[in-house]
C-alpha cells in the first residue's frame, strides 16, 4: 500500500460521469468514438477500475484528529467516511470532515511556489529555487528572531519543528482563534493543572452545559456527539436512558437548541449560577460529597440563591431546582467551554463549573484528566499578543506560518505586526489572508496527499497517510524543513520511524518488526492507546472571587456576541462550497453572515429581518443583516465568524462582513485569553437584503411533520401502543382508497413486479437527531448534488436532496426551549403522488418500492414536484456541469471529486434522494457475485453512514428481523402527513423531551 | 501484482497446432471495420490464434462494472520476449513479418518512452448508463464476451457490432426473464 502512491495515476477515462461524449453520430450506430483510453503504464497492484479501494487516514479540518477512510476511485478520491476503528469518531463523521475532498480539489489552492516579486506581485518559482532562498533567510536571520507559527499541532511534524527551531534558535507558537485559554486557566486555579481533560459524555445521566458548544465546535465534536446521544437519546445506550441536558448561555447554539431546557442567564454570570447549585448540592447534602469539600463550605456561603438570583437573572427556585436534579441524577456532568468562557471572566467560569463537578464527583469519573486532549498545549492567545507586540517592535526577522490564518481572525492587529517582519513565509495550501500578505509561499500537500499524524488526546496517535497524488506541484512542508535542517530523507521516513517506536513491547507477544508494525496501524488508521487517568485534588480556592459582569452602560449600547460558525467556524470552511451552501443549522441562513436579534429588540429598533445593523465595537465597525430570532437574549446581539474574506479564494472572498473585525486590536484579558462579547452600538443603515434561508417556518403548527412526546409519556408506551395515528383516511375517501389499493394489488402481479422484492425504507430517530447538518453533506459528497450559489438559493433552487427542517419547541411563555431537528427527505411513498402525474414516466415505482427517476426520460414537467406534498424534488435551473458556465458547480479541479457511479444531471432534469440507490445496486452486485442474498447492513446509506448520533437505520421493510422493520413498528415511529395516505417508506421516531407538555404549536 | 482472473481457469482447451485458427495476413488494413488504432493490435492474433483468454488482459471484467484495459507492463509481459512475426502462417512472408515486428516495436517504444497509446474507445455507453460487467459475466459465463462484442477472436480491427442501444439491452432481458426496472442501469 505504501509505495503504490506515486504509481497511482489518475486515469481520467474511466469512470466517465456526464454525458460523455456529446458528438452527433453521422455514420449509424452507437456514439461517435471519439473517447480516448490511455491505458495505465504499469497496473496499480491495489486498484481495480470500476471498484473503490479506502485508505485510512485522519481528518485535519480541525484538531479533534478523527479517523477517516478515504474511497479511492481510479486515483481520485471521491467520499470521505469515518474510520469505524478510530475510539474518536467510532466510524462517524461530521460535515466540515466530509468537505475535506472539496479543500483537496479546491480550484483555489496555490499550484506552485511562489515568490514576491520588486514590484510587490507573485510570480512563479521553482522548489529548487524557492527552498535556497528560504534557507538564505534562515541564515541571515538566525539571532534576529525566528517565529513559526502552526495551527494547533500535537504531531509529529510539530515535533520536527520544534526540533529544527531548536536547531536555528526560534521559537513556535500555536494559533486556535477560538483557543481554550479560559479552559486551561480555571483548570490550573481549580486542579493545578493546566490541561484539558477528557470527556465522557456517553455514561452522564445529566448533562449540564454552560456555553460549550459540544456538538458543533467544543473541542472534539464528533465523538462527543456519538457520547451524547447514547446519554441523551430516548433508548440510545440503554432502554430510555434519556439523560436531562440543560443549555445555559445567552442563545441557543446548534448544542442549545438540542437541550431540554434553556436557561438565558445573563452573560458572564455562568459561574455564579454553577457555585449557586453546588452551594444548594452542599447545603442540602443531596450528593455524597468529596471530603476535602467542606473546604468550600465558606466560599460557597456568599452564593446562595437568593443572593445571586436576580444577578443571573432568573428565578432562585430555578436553581434549586436544578442543584436537585444535577445532584439526583447521581451521574451529572457540567462542562463549561464556548461563549461562557470567551468573557473576561471566563476562567473563573471554568473554575466555578470544576467545582460543581467536584462536588458532585463528576471529576475523575466523568471529567478524566490523564487522557488530555491536544489542546491543552497551544499557547494562549496572551502568548500571541505578546508575538505581535515583538513582530511590531522588529524583534521579529523571519516568520514562517503553517495551518493558521491570523490576518483573518486578527484584522488589522496581525496584519500590521506583520507588516514589521523582514521576510515572511507562508506553507498555506491557499492563498489565504495571512498568505497573501507573505513573501514567500511554499504550499503544503493538503492532508490527503500527505503523511503525518496527530495526537488528539494522550494514547492516540492517528495516521496519515496520501490517499491520492498531489493534484498540484506542491510539496510537503515536513520535506522542505528536513532540507533546511541539512537532514537526508523525506518526512516519510521520520514520521514512519517515530511511528516504528510506538509498539508496545513484552507480555511475550512476538515481536514485529517495526516495519510491520507500521503497516498494520495504518490499515486500522492509527496507534490506539488508552492514557491512565491522573486523579486530580481540588486546590485551595478559598481566594477566589467570582464577580458578576457589570450591567451593561449605555441604552444605545449593546453586547455583541461573536461566535463561531458550526460549519464555518473561524473561517477555514469558507472556501469550501458545500459548507457555504449548507444552511446553518440554528438560523438555517447560507452563504452569508447575520447579526441575531431578540423580536422585542428588534420592534424597540424597528428592524426587520434583513435589514442591516452597523455593529461598531471600540476596535472596528462592520455591517450584517438582521436575523429575528427568540433564541437569542433580548440585551444580546450574536454574530458568527467565518465570513468576510478579503482573500481565500472565489467562494469566500468577498462574502458578507468579517465578525472578527469587532473583536479587532485587542489585548489578552487577565487570563491569558480573548474577549469574544464586546459593547458596541447598534445603528440601522436603511439598506435591506433578503436572507438566504431555507427555513419555511419556524413553528411545525401541529401539522405533524414532527412529533413530540414528554418523557414520561414515552416510558408508558407499550410495544403495540401507536400514539399516532398514522395512515388515517377520512370516511369519505375509504372507498377510494380501497379502490387504489385493489388496482395497485394487481398491478403488482404483472411482469417485473411478481415475485418478492424488498421494499427499502429508513427510519430516523428524532430522539439522536441533532441538527447537526453532516448528513446533508454527506448527500452532496455522494450524489454530486450541485451547488447552485448565493444568487439561486436566494431564490429557493438549492439542490440539498436532505434538507434538515428546524422547529422551535417553546415553554409556555412562548420562549423557545430547544428545537426538534427533522431531515426532510424524498419518503419514497408506496403510493406516491408524484408518479402518476408524470406525463413520460420518468417518475415510476420501483419493484423494491422505490421512486425511482430516470433522468434521461425526464423532460421537465416539473408535474411532479409540484405534486409532491413533502417538496423534496430538486429541478436543475441550469446545466451545473457546464464548463465555465455561469453557475459552473465543479469547476477544475473540483470535477475530480464527483462519483463516477452517480449520473450528473443536467438542465431540464428533476431530481431528488434515490435512497442511495448506487449503493443499493453495489451490495445487489457484490452479494449476486458471492451467490448469497443481501444482508441487513450491508446497504449503508451516506446519511446513515456519517450521521454521529446514529440516528438514521436503512434497510428492508420487507425482512421482518431488519432493524429498520423493527424500528418502523416502534410505539414513537410515525410518517410525516400520513394522513394523505402516501404511505412513505420513512418512518420518523417521535423526539422525546423531559419536559411533560411539550408545546410546538 | 496481476492477479490472474477465474477466466484462466475455465478458458478453453488449448487446441491442437492442427485445428488452431490462424489469423489472416491483412495486406491492406484501410478496407478493415472499426476505427484505426495507435498501434495495429489484432485481437484475432492474441484471442482467436492463440487462445489468449478476454480476461487475461481485461482483467477486471468478472469482478468489476469495468472490464479494464490491460496496462503497457501486461504486454510487455510477452513482448519482451515475444518480438512479432513469428506466427506460424507469416513466417514465409518477409513483408509481413516486417509488419508485425513493427507494430511490437512501437509497443516496446511506447513502454521505453513511458508513452502509452491513446487507443480509441469504441464500446461507450452514454454517462446515464450503468452496466456491471460483472453481474454479465456471473450470470453468462466467461465466454459470454461474444454476445455484446461478437466475434472479437476473428476481428483484425475491432468494430462495434450491436447498437448498444436500450431496445436491444431490453430485448435480451426479455428473453432471459430477467430484470427490466429503470433503476437498474438508470442511476
Amino acid at each position: 500500500m505504501t509505495d503504490s502512491i506515486n504509481r497511482r495515476r489518475f486515469l481520467k477515462v474511466l469512470g466517465v460521469t456526464g454525458a460523455g461524449a456529446a458528438a452527433v453520430s453521422a455514420c449509424g450506430i452507437g456514439p461517435e468514438p471519439t473517447e480516448r483510453l490511455i491505458p495505465y503504464l504499469v497496473q496499480p497492484e491495489d486498484q481495480i477500475p470500476g471498484k473503490a479501494t479506502y485508505y485510512a487516514t485522519t481528518c485535519r479540518e480541525c484538531a479533534a484528529g478523527c479517523g477517516v477512510v478515504a474511497r479511492v476511485r481510479e486515483g481520485r478520491a471521491v467520499k470521505l467516511e469515518g474510520n469505524p476503528e478510530s475510539p474518536i469518531n467510532r466510524g462517524r463523521l461530521c460535515a466540515r470532515g466530509q468537505a475535506a475532498i472539496q479543500g483537496l480539489y479546491n480550484p483555489d489552492r496555490v499550484p506552485h511556489p511562489m515568490v514576491r516579486n520588486a514590484s510587490g506581485t507573485f510570480e512563479a518559482i521553482d522548489w529548487d529555487g524557492a527552498i535556497q532562498r528560504l534557507s538564505a533567510k534562515v541564515a541571515e536571520a538566525r539571532g534576529k528572531g525566528i517565529v513559526f507559527v502552526t495551527g494547533t499541532d500535537v504531531s509529529t511534524f510539530g515535533d520536527l519543528v520544534d526540533e529544527w527551531l531548536k536547531q536555528v534558535g526560534g521559537r513556535r507558537y500555536s494559533y486556535e482563534p477560538f483557543g481554550f485559554d479560559a479552559l486551561r486557566a480555571g483548570n490550573r486555579t481549580t486542579f493545578g493543572t493546566g490541561s484539558v481533560p477528557s470527556y465522557d459524555f456517553a455514561n452522564a445521566k445529566y448533562v449540564l452545559s454552560f456555553g460549550a458548544d459540544f456538538l458543533d465546535t467544543w473541542l472534539s465534536p464528533v465523538e462527543f456527539q456519538n457520547g451524547f446521544t447514547d446519554a441523551h437519546a430516548f433508548d440510545g445506550g440503554r432502554p430510555a436512558a434519556m439523560a436531562k441536558f440543560v443549555y445555559v448561555g445567552p442563545r441557543l447554539s446548534l448544542t442549545g437548541m438540542n437541550a431540554d431546557e434553556w436557561i438565558a442567564a445573563r452573560p458572564g454570570t455562568e459561574g455564579i449560577l454553577a457555585l449557586a447549585m453546588a452551594q444548594v448540592i452542599l447545603s442540602q447534602h443531596l450528593a455524597r460529597v468529596p471530603a476535602d469539600a467542606s473546604r468550600l463550605v465558606a466560599l460557597l456561603s456568599g452564593y446562595a440563591p437568593r443572593a445571586v438570583a436576580t444577578a443571573i437573572g432568573i428565578e432562585q427556585e430555578t436553581i434549586v431546582r436544578l442543584a436537585r436534579e444535577f445532584a439526583r441524577s447521581g451521574g451529572g456532568l457540567a462542562v463549561a467551554g464556548g461563549m461562557a468562557t470567551q468573557y473576561a471572566n471566563g476562567a473563573e467560569v471554568v473554575a466555578a463549573v470544576n467545582i460543581l463537578n467536584y462536588v458532585t464527583g463528576a471529576v475523575g469519573s466523568l471529567v478524566k484528566f490523564g487522557a488530555d486532549m491536544a489542546f491543552g498545549t497551544a499557547s494562549t492567545f496572551g502568548d500571541f499578543v505578546t508575538l505581535q507586540d515583538d513582530m511590531k517592535a522588529g524583534r521579529v526577522a523571519l516568520l514562517l506560518m503553517h495551518g493558521a490564518n491570523p490576518a483573518h481572525s486578527l484584522p488589522g492587529a496581525f496584519e500590521e505586526a506583520l507588516g514589521k517582519v523582514a521576510y515572511k513565509v507562508s506553507f498555506s495550501s491557499y492563498m489565504d489572508e495571512t498568505a497573501a500578505a507573505c513573501d514567500l509561499i511554499l504550499p503544503d500537500h493538503h492532508p490527503l496527499e500527505q503523511w503525518g499524524d496527530s495526537r488528539p488526546r494522550a494514547g492516540v496517535t492517528a495516521f496519515q497517510q496520501p490517499v491520492v497524488q498531489p493534484v498540484f506541484d506542491t510539496r510537503q512542508t515536513g520535506d522542505v524543513i528536513l532540507r533546511l535542517a541539512g537532514r537526508t530523507g523525506t518526512f516519510k521516513d521520520y514520521v514512519q520511524g517515530k511511528w516504528g517506536g510506538l509498539q508496545t513491547r513484552g507480555r511475550g507477544a512476538a515481536a514485529n518488526t517495526a516495519d510491520q508494525f507500521v503497516f498494520d496501524s495504518l490499515a486500522k488508521g492509527g496507534v490506539y492507546g488508552e492514557a491512565p487517568s491522573r486523579p486530580v485534588r481540588l486546590a485551595d480556592v478559598s481566594k477566589l472571587t467570582f464577580a458578576a459582569p457589570a450591567a451593561s452602560a449605555a441604552a444605545s449600547q449593546q453586547q455583541v456576541i461573536v461566535f463561531p460558525h458550526p460549519v464555518l467556524h473561524d473561517g477555514r470552511g469558507a472556501n469550501k462550497p458545500w459548507l457555504q451552501e449548507l444552511p446553518d443549522p440554528v438560523s438555517k441562513i447560507a452563504w452569508h453572515s447575520w447579526v441575531e436579534v431578540h423580536p422585542d429588540t428588534a420592534a424597540k429598533w424597528g428592524v426587520a429581518t434583513g435589514d442591516f445593523l452597523v455593529l461598531g465595537s471600540p476596535f472596528g465597525a462592520e455591517k450584517f443583516p438582521a436575523w429575528i430570532t427568540r433564541s437569542v437574549r433580548p440585551d444580546v446581539l450574536a454574530v458568527p465568524t467565518g465570513q468576510g474574506h478579503t482573500a481565500y479564494g472565489r467562494y469566500a472572498k468577498d462574502r458578507s462582513a468579517n465578525a472578527f473585525a469587532l473583536l479587532g486590536k485587542q489585548q489578552a484579558n487577565a487570563y491569558g485569553g480573548r474577549d469574544f462579547l464586546v459593547t458596541a452600538t447598534a445603528r440601522k443603515t436603511g439598506e435591506h437584503r433578503k436572507i438566504v434561508t431555507t427555513e419555511g417556518s419556524p413553528r411545525e403548527r401541529g401539522l405533524g411533520t414532527v412529533e413530540v412526546l414528554g418523557v414520561a409519556r414515552a416510558k408508558s408506551l407499550r410495544p403495540n401502543d401507536h400514539p399516532f395515528h398514522f395512515e388515517e383516511t377520512p370516511e369519505y375517501a375509504s372507498p377510494a382508497v380501497e379502490w387504489w389499493s385493489e388496482q395497485q394489488r394487481e398491478k403488482t402481479e404483472l411482469g417485473n413486479y411478481k415475485g418478492e422484492h424488498p421494499r427499502w425504507g429508513l427510519a430516523i430517530d428524532l430522539s439522536k437527531c441533532t441538527g447537526c447538518a453532516a448528513c446533508v453533506t454527506a448527500c452532496y459528497a455522494e450524489n454530486n448534488i450541485a451547488t447552485v450559489g448565493e444568487d439561486l438559493m436566494q431564490r429557493g433552487r438549492e439542490m440539498s436532496w436532505m434538507r434538515l427542517e428546524r422547529y422551535w419547541l417553546t415553554d409556555d411563555k412562548g420562549e423557545p426551549q430547544g428545537a426538534v431537528n427533522s431531515p426532510m427527505l424524498c419518503q419514497q411513498c408506496g403510493n406516491a403522488p408524484c408518479e402518476p402525474v408524470c406525463p413520460v414516466f420518468a417518475a415510476y415505482h420501483t419493484p423494491d418500492g422505490l421512486n425511482g427517476q430516470v433522468y434521461n426520460r425526464c423532460v421537465g414537467t416539473r408535474y411532479c414536484s409540484n405534486n409532491c406534498p413533502y417538496k423534496v424534488r430538486y429541478f436543475n435551473w441550469y446545466n451545473y456541469a457546464e464548463r465555465d458556465g455561469k453557475y459552473e458547480a465543479w469547476p477544475e479541479p473540483l470535477s475530480m471529486l464527483l462519483n463516477p457511479d452517480v449520473t450528473v444531471r443536467e438542465k431540464g432534469v428533476m431530481e431528488k434522494c434515490t435512497f442511495c440507490v448506487q449503493r443499493i445496486r453495489g451490495a445487489q452486485n457484490q452479494a449476486r457475485l458471492e451467490d448469497r442474498s443481501v444482508r441487513d447492513g450491508d446497504i449503508v446509506t451516506a446519511c446513515q453512514q456519517t450521521c454521529p448520533s446514529e440516528a438514521i437505520v436503512f434497510g428492508d421493510l420487507n425482512d421482518r428481523r431488519s432493524r429498520v422493520s423493527q424500528l418502523a413498528t416502534n410505539p414513537r415511529g410515525y410518517h410525516v402527513l400520513a394522513g394523505l395516505n402516501t404511505k412513505p417508506a420513512i418512518t420518523y421516531l417521535a423526539r422525546v423531551v423531559a419536559q411533560e407538555t411539550p408545546g410546538h404549536g | 501484482m496481476l492477479a490472474l482472473p477465474p477466466a484462466v481457469v475455465y478458458g478453453q482447451q488449448a487446441p491442437t497446432a492442427s485445428q488452431r485458427y490462424q489469423a489472416p495476413i491483412v495486406k491492406d488494413s484501410g478496407n478493415l471495420k472499426g476505427p484505426r488504432q495507435p498501434i495495429f493490435f489484432r485481437h484475432d492474433i492474441h484471442a482467436g490464434e492463440f487462445q489468449i483468454p478476454c480476461m487475461y488482459c481485461h482483467y477486471s471484467a468478472a469482478v468489476s462494472s469495468e472490464p479494464g484495459i490491460p496496462s503497457l507492463q501486461t504486454c510487455m509481459g510477452c513482448h519482451l520476449y515475444v518480438a512479432g512475426g513469428t506466427r506460424g502462417g507469416v513466417k514465409a512472408d518477409t513483408a509481413a513479418v516486417r509488419a508485425e515486428k513493427a507494430q511490437v516495436q512501437q509497443l516496446r517504444n511506447g513502454s521505453r518512452d513511458r508513452k502509452p497509446p491513446e487507443w480509441t474507445r469504441i464500446h461507450a455507453l452514454p454517462g446515464f448508463v450503468r452496466f456491471p460487467h460483472m453481474r454479465h459475466i456471473k450470470a453468462l459465463g466467461p465466454g459470454a464476451c461474444i454476445n455484446c462484442h461478437g466475434d472479437v477472436q476473428g476481428m483484425a480491427q475491432v468494430y462495434q457490432v450491436s447498437t448498444l442501444r436500450m431496445g436491444w439491452c431490453v430485448r435480451c432481458h426479455v428473453e432471459r426473464k430477467v430484470t427490466r426496472d429503470c433503476t437498474v442501469c438508470h442511476y
